[in-house]
């Protein structure tokens, strides 16, 4: 097999798709044909696709919680409660751990553990296990739109159970969904893999069912900085329009610095619509979604509060399409429903006092978007080139070279150089720069900025200080500043 | 040349891939002294029960941050006295149940499961490793 960014051919796609539905035996009761007329059914307040559309037309922010439970039912009362008392404009479904692995017969026995027990023991849905019924039953009994958010190197079989099952948005990639979802699956395996999802999703949109695809945006949501995930996402977007996906979300996971912020949605959306026109893909709507804190959250519920409201500002001021929602439980774990919809309802009233308030292209913001878009350019007019004008293969490449690199990625198939900190404004910036292909004016932006916090500190960078940083919200602060 | 340090096993187990507290947890425990054999993320049992017995460690240490602690913590105590390793310490943290739950019943329930420390969210690297020093007589 040999990694290209190519559109899959008809006779390739159902051969492997033969072999997939095979996987476990709910994938008997998948029937394309039979599944396109049931997207044709659904409401258009119940499309997740149409919804963003609209919201990007009248620049609205939409709220959407994360939340899966193991059983059907349970999980119906949950999405339906985040939707009544938490005011969710849009539903996720999200997929428990043991299904993001493959791990089928583990669901089967946590989902009969969990009703012995009266509670999850599963920490999301098992799709896959639950089957096209289940899956219908539960886009019939929830009033909104749907969307599978998961984790998933090999998301196959759960593409072609929660699509025929009537989902109209799903998260992932090939690289979002590896590096910081696995630990030794390789890159040529899972953008393959994901090529088979993006593929599946561009024979229903030829169909005219309009299915939204997304991204992982934040990657390991540590102290990435902006042009590492905006790179990716802009990666993966290109790879998504080129199996035909027409209806695409790009992400970003808050780092905490406004101006910093407001310019990677705007940074966002202005790249990435450059590149996809750049090459070919000029008939594609693009979104984009703003993650709250993605990284230690403060155990006390108020302080946690404080650190969802600020995301909602951001992602409010940013005017990104959707805002993820954090809850006030998220320093210990899975949240209950009231946790999740007291963070939705938060959410809620920030973005709505801000829907009237522009926020200003000040000067500071202008620097940050042409910082990030110098980065990024440089990102990825390496990784096309290493891929000889493909970015499929490119991506491999950018990886094992380090063109390319993720913070704190468990995967072995990436370099783990580059390390970032927050400056003296808790902009996060990188103290190592690794084997980014940066410009030397870049790297010494980079260098300037750090050197000043560590001055100001009184201490040289170090390790230390990007623990300090990991730990600093958590802590009730944004930048890790040493005891005094 | 003759390594002295005392070896801990550390990993994150089941099928989570919480990456970061592993990178922090090991970086505290090779500052203070201790041999890290780092498992890393998506540890199965057998998994952290071989790397003890090939590298002779004094302790297990088991991260587990994704909700499903419960189901993939039991039975590593047999595993280990099955394997010959008999009272090896076992230490687990994390956020090792689905849901906000009182901290009292997670850590009977860990004990129970024969975990000779179990850490709560928020739990600082220090502390762990004062804890291991003082169970190990160093």
């Amino acid at each position: 097999m040999e990694l290209k960014n190519k559109k899959w051919t008809h006779d390739h796609f159902y051969g492997v798709r033969e072999e997939i539905l095979k996987h476990w035996p709910t994938g008997a009761d998948v029937n394309f044909e039979e599944a396109v007329k049931y997207h044709e059914t659904i409401p258009a307040r119940k499309h997740f696709a149409k919804r963003l559309v609209k919201a990007k037309k009248n620049g609205e922010t939409l709220t959407q919680p994360r939340a899966g439970v193991a059983l059907l039912d349970e999980h119906i009362n949950l999405l339906n409660f985040l939707r009544t008392e938490g005011e969710a404009d849009l539903l996720p479904t999200t997929i428990d751990s043991y299904t993001r692995q493959n791990q089928y017969e583990n669901c089967a026995n946590a989902i009969e553990e969990s009703m012995k027990a009266g509670r999850s023991l599963l920490n999301g849905f098992p799709a896959v296990n639950h089957g096209v019924h289940g899956v219908r039953k539960l886009v019939e009994s929830v009033d909104g739109p749907l969307q599978v958010r998961h984790g998933t190197p090999d998301a196959r079989l759960l593409t072609e159970i929660t699509l025929a099952g009537g989902f109209t948005s799903y998260e992932g990639g090939g690289i979002s969904y590896n590096i910081p979802y696995a630990k030794s699956v390789s890159l040529e395996k899972t953008i393959y893999d994901w090529q088979y999802n993006d593929r599946l999703v561009g024979i229903y949109a030829e169909h005219g069912i309009e299915i939204n695809r997304e991204p992982f945006g934040p990657l390991t949501g540590t102290l990435v900085p902006p042009c590492i995930s905006h790179a990716v996402a802009i990666i993966e977007g290109i790879l998504a329009a080129e199996q035909g996906v027409k209806n695409i979300t790009l992400g970003y996971g808050q780092c905490g610095n406004l101006f910093q912020d407001v310019a990677a949605i705007k940074a966002l959306e202005q790249l990435a619509e450059e590149y996809l026109v750049k090459h070919g893909y000029s008939d594609c709507v693009l979104t984009t979604v703003f993650h709250q804190w993605m990284g230690g959250f403060p155990q006390d519920e108020a302080k946690a509060f404080a650190v969802i409201s600020w995301g909602a500002a951001a992602a409010a001021l940013a005017k990104a399409t959707k805002v993820i929602v954090k809850t006030p439980h998220e320093a210990l774990g899975i949240p209950t429903k009231e946790a999740n919809a007291m963070g939705l309802r938060a959410t809620k009233q920030l973005i709505n006092m801000l829907a009237d308030q522009p926020f200003p292209m000040t000067a500071e913001v202008d620097i940050e978007v042409e910082m990030i878009k110098a980065e990024t350019r440089c990102i990825l007019d390496k990784v096309f080139e290493l891929g000889n004008g493909d970015f499929a293969s490119g991506s491999v490449r950018a990886f094992e070279a380090g063109v390319l690199d993720v913070p704190f990625a468990p995967s072995q198939y990436s370099l783990n150089k580059i390390l970032p900190a927050r400056d003296n404004n808790g902009a996060v910036r990188l103290f190592d720069v690794g084997n980014l292909p940066f410009t030397q004016d870049i790297i010494d932006f980079h260098k300037a900025k750090i050197d000043a916090r560590a001055k100001e500190e009184g201490r040289k960078a170090s390790f230390q200080m990007v623990i300090d940083d990991i730990y600093a919200i958590s802590k009730g602060r944004l930048v890790g500043r040493p005891n005094k | 040349m003759e390594n002295n340090k005392v070896k801990v096993i550390l990993g994150v187990i089941g099928a989570d891939c919480h990456a970061v507290g592993n990178k922090i947890l090991n970086y505290a425990f090779t500052s203070a002294g201790f041999e890290v054999v780092n498992l890393g993320v998506l540890v199965p049992q057998e998994e952290f029960v071989n790397a003890a017995i090939e590298t002779d460690a004094k302790a297990i240490l088991v991260a587990s941050l994704y909700g499903h602690g419960e189901i993939d913590c039991r039975g590593l105590r047999e595993r280990c006295r099955e394997s010959g390793l008999g009272d090896i310490l076992l230490y687990v943290g994390g956020n090792l149940v689905v849901g906000k739950t009182d901290f009292t019943e997670v850590h009977k329930k860990f004990i129970e499961m024969g975990y000779d420390r179990v850490y709560e969210p928020g739990i600082l690297p220090d502390q762990v490793v004062i804890d291991l020093k003082n169970d190990l007589g160093l």
